[in-house]
């Protein structure tokens, strides 16, 4: 019976099926417009699903947030939705709900992004909503007390989350607090207690307006649909004149140490190491993308393949680099088994450490800038992925015609340009470790790394 | 109303029973492909728990003609996204490529399809094992109230019914699962006919059915598996349990068996938990976090899965309150609802945030496919995705009272999940005793377990 039943031999199953060529990827033309107070106006059409998202992109996040006031950029885009000079926080609620969009504002560290998603039926609706909440916010008082107290007991949340402390811990070390990206811009408790709603009032005032800001429409609507709605509902905004660019002074190296959050009895140790490194709009992009894919960007990726695949120490371990304005950092980041966790801390370095030395294989070259190019592909089928991509480009000041160039820049990628930028940003002996983890069952393997005595710290990341 | 367009799509069968739904679309260059089989984590035996995922996991370490590693490198070459998830009921796997490497998803679909027994060994199995433990870690025992549904889940389907164990499976489970163990599930469970394929996006259709037909037409048809029956929890008391755990905040859950996937009530109780606390103006979200401030969030949920299913509250309480009050708060939004009515209004914007959320799932090839796969593989009828939007029409403030009545006036258990040391935090044991509950519940309609 088991014979009778076997598959069929007679197709060679042993070949795989012949790699075609990628198809080609055409992008849609960004109109551009600007409204009569300068405000610039972004759109992409995309007619296959009724949906349009708007999206605004204001060049001040968490960054700029004034000396000891960190999360203030954030709580001034969750206010921002409270309260109108003629809707209350409920009343937007309910209207937001009702036509069943999305609607959200947050504060990055390096921009602010709102964005409302809806079904085209309701986007008369839904860009006077937009509008009035960005242009016209009042920040009620008791509204602010609200979000503040909930923004509060976020934070005492968030020690839970192993993985979140484990990351904002390791920007605070490897930028150091004095530096604007070593504070996430959700803010510490001691600094959100101490915000009033004058500070959200100046900061509104200070970074909100048309010559600070990008507005940018993606989906199934036309320039003739949406330009005169949004002239009259924005045509009117004004404030923050645009102000002189902020300057963030360049990163120190990271220190050579080895930190260590204690979470007793924790069943499995957050790792992450690395170092400040390149900025969105550095030349090396390119190269070091390419170079991550292979290192710890991918699942078939050295780092996975050796912590995951090899040793069963984890999930998932991954690398990144995390691009910013500012020189943002390099991260290798994943959640390891207790008892590995001076194993796999060993292990992350000697990955690291073999980039740094030696760079990639041709093949892994072709392997990874292929790879890039076919994901490339896959970039552009919703309005949020394509709204990102123009985020990227007026965030960061990137040319025009980047997408149209993104495989060719990909494609002169060499093994010299990854070997230069693996020598400048890969060395393990520039970078920091940290951990989130029971420290009476990991502090001796990773002392045993060699990087002198653990230090302790606490939960936010201050020492102890 | 004008609503959104239906899928359109072709469904045909290969003489091995394989099922094969193709839709077409070529506003993007890509393809997903995802095959679904129809097991899952309820297909395990008590003992055995966590094996159907485990078994996910092997299929990505080779099949006898791609080594192992193949399988991520090839597709990873050529940018694809890839990965797999278990759930109760079904098992699926997925790739979405660019649009013209279609047939290398369909050849490594297919040779797992047809050959994974004789690519797996013991160390596979072990390194699996190994890396599923850390996932249970990292995405449950690590995590605050990461594994407070587990403990839910087996209060309210109760010992034995295929829901009450958890699909990550428990960690002693993990450890005994045998490669014997394996085989066995991959004989009974990983076959043409308890599986189908769907493709979705820009592809040549003929040239799409030829590969199909050339790479799974050869695999041999598995047993035949009866379809399982309807199993609806009961719980014969309420149940009150207190978890000391490592959170800072306590957090009450409430649950209710409740009904299946699909069913009428299921999506009158769509519509009346999102009625419940969905924004700023919904029923629990107002009062408990935005007025009287003694809960940090709030949601309501129904959970319909294929042969039972289950309603939740949960709501996180302030720093220092206690679950009691949360309690009684939510005991009283629920007596005012049966009071007061729900509005045409309210269900009304229900609806709209219904349709905006399958509008989203219709964005991507991979959402299509998924839709299409799941309807197919739990109603045993795609179209059932086309049905997902039009199932919310016509829906009466009354039918959703008397659904939110059969549920909240039947026994339920309470979870407290409270700061270690602090169970004073934790709600009251005594019953808490609704005005309606003495109200008889209105009959539930025909076909509604």
């Amino acid at each position: 019976m088991t014979a009778l039943n076997a598959p069929s031999r007679l197709l060679d199953r042993t070949r795989r099926p012949p790699l075609e060529p990628l198809p080609r990827v055409t992008l849609p033309p960004v109109q551009k417009r600007e409204l009569s107070n300068g405000l610039p106006i972004r759109l992409v059409e995309q007619h296959s699903n009724p949906q349009v998202v708007i999206s605004i992109v204001l060049q001040s996040g968490g960054a700029v947030d004034p000396r000891g006031k960190s999360g203030t950029a954030a709580l001034t885009a969750e206010l921002l939705d409270a309260g109108t000079g003629s809707r209350d926080a409920l009343g937007i609620s309910e209207s937001v709900e009702f036509i069943g969009a999305s609607l959200s504002f947050r504060a990055g560290v390096d921009a602010t992004f709102g964005s409302l998603l809806t079904l085209n039926r309701h986007l008369g609706e839904g860009i006077a909503l937009f509008a009035d909440i960005l242009a016209n916010p009042i920040f009620p008082l008791r509204e602010f007390e609200r979000l503040k107290a909930h923004r509060l007991t976020s934070l005492v949340e968030q020690k839970d989350r192993a993985a979140t402390v484990a990351s904002n811990a390791f920007m605070r070390v490897i930028y150091g607090e004095e530096h604007p990206y070593g504070m996430d811009p959700s803010g510490t408790e001691e600094s959100v207690s101490g915000l009033t709603r004058d500070d959200v009032c100046g900061f509104y005032a200070e970074h909100y307006g048309p010559s600070n800001a990008t507005l940018i429409v993606v989906g199934d609507t036309t320039m003739a649909d949406i330009i005169s709605l949004l002239e009259r509902q924005l045509g009117h905004w004004k404030g923050a004149p645009r102000r002189a660019a902020i300057t963030i002074p360049p990163p120190q190296a990271a220190p050579r140490r080895v930190y260590l959050i204690d979470r007793p009895g924790a069943p499995q140790s957050e790792i992450r190491i690395g170092s400040p490194a390149l900025a969105r709009n550095s030349p090396d992009y390119f190269p070091a993308t390419v170079m991550n894919r292979v290192l710890g960007g991918q699942f078939s990726s050295r780092i996975n393949m050796n912590l995951r695949e090899k040793r069963g120490l984890t999930y998932g371990a991954r690398s990144a680099f995390i691009f910013l304005k500012q020189p943002g950092p390099f991260m290798v980041a994943g959640g390891f088994t207790g008892s590995g966790t001076g194993e796999a801390a060993e292990q992350l370095l000697l990955e690291i450490g073999a980039m740094h030395r030696e760079g990639v294989t041709d093949q892994e070259l072709e392997f990874s800038r292929m790879g890039l190019s076919g994901g490339f592909a896959l970039s552009f089928e919703t309005p949020f992925q394509v709204a990102g991509a123009l985020q990227n480009i007026v965030l960061y000041g990137l040319p025009d015609d980047y997408y149209e160039r993104y495989i060719q820049s990909l494609a002169s990628v060499t093994s010299g340009d990854v070997i230069r930028v693996a020598r400048a940003t890969l060395d393990p002996d520039a970078m920091a470790i940290l951990v989130v983890a029971d420290a009476a069952g990991t502090k001796g393997g990773l002392e045993s790394l060699g990087r002198g005595e653990v230090i302790m710290l606490d939960t936010g990341g201050a020492p102890r | 109303m004008p609503g959104l367009k239906p899928v359109t799509y072709e469904q045909y069968a290969l003489a091995n029973g394989l099922s094969v739904i193709l839709h077409r679309d070529s506003a993007s260059p890509v393809a997903a492909v995802m095959v679904m089989y129809h097991a899952g984590s309820r297909n395990e035996t008590p003992g055995r728990t966590g094996l159907a995922h485990l078994f996910e996991h092997l299929m990505f370490k080779g099949s006898e003609h791609v080594a192992d590693g193949d399988h991520f490198r090839l597709l990873q070459e050529i940018g694809a996204m890839v990965n797999g998830s278990t759930s109760e009921d079904r098992t699926n796997y997925y790739e979405v490529v660019p649009s013209n490497c279609l047939e290398l998803a369909l050849w490594l679909e297919s040779d797992r399809m047809g050959f994974l027994p004789g690519a797996v060994d013991q160390a596979k199995l072990d390194n699996q094992r190994d890396v599923v433990k850390n996932e249970r870690r990292q995405n449950y025992d690590n995590v605050p109230y990461g594994t407070s549904y587990e403990t839910i889940a087996r209060e309210v389907y109760g010992p034995g019914h295929p829901y009450s164990w958890p699909v990550i499976g428990s960690m002693e489970d993990l450890s005994a699962a045998s490669l014997e163990d394996v085989k066995g599930f991959f004989r009974t469970y990983y076959a043409p006919n308890n599986a189908c394929i769907v493709l979705a996006g820009d592809f040549p259709r003929n040239q799409a059915m030829d590969w199909i037909g050339k790479y799974f037409d050869p695999l041999p048809r598995g047993i035949t598996l009866t379809k399982s029956a309807l199993s609806p929890a009961v719980l014969a008391e309420d149940k009150h349990l207190v978890s000391e755990e490592n959170v800072a905040l306590p957090r009450l859950f409430l649950a209710w068996p409740g009904p299946s996937r699909g069913t009428r009530d299921d999506a009158l109780l769509d519509i009346l938990t999102t009625i419940l606390s969905s924004g700023k103006n919904s029923r629990l979200y107002r009062p408990l976090v935005f007025e009287k401030k003694i809960a940090q969030s709030v949601n309501a949920y129904t959970e319909g899965k294929e042969i039972a299913g289950m309603v939740t509250i949960d709501a996180t309480a302030k720093p220092g309150t206690g679950l009691g009050e949360v309690e009684k708060c939510v005991h009283e939004v629920i007596e005012r609802l049966f009071a007061d009515g729900v509005t045409d209004r309210e269900i009304e914007a229900a609806y709209n945030g219904k349709e905006a959320q399958l509008a989203g799932r219709l964005t991507t090839a991979l959402g299509i496919a998924g839709g299409l796969a799941t309807s197919f593989t739990l109603t045993g009828d795609a179209e059932n995705f086309n049905r997902e939007i039009t199932r919310f029409q016509g829906i009466t403030p009354e039918e959703v009272l008397a659904a939110g009545r059969r549920i909240f006036s039947s026994r339920h258990m309470t979870l407290n999940v409270v700061p270690r040391g602090r169970s004073s935090l934790a709600s009251p044991a005594a019953a808490w005793e609704l005005t309606y509950a003495g109200l008889p519940a209105p009959p539930a309609p025909a076909g509604t377990p």
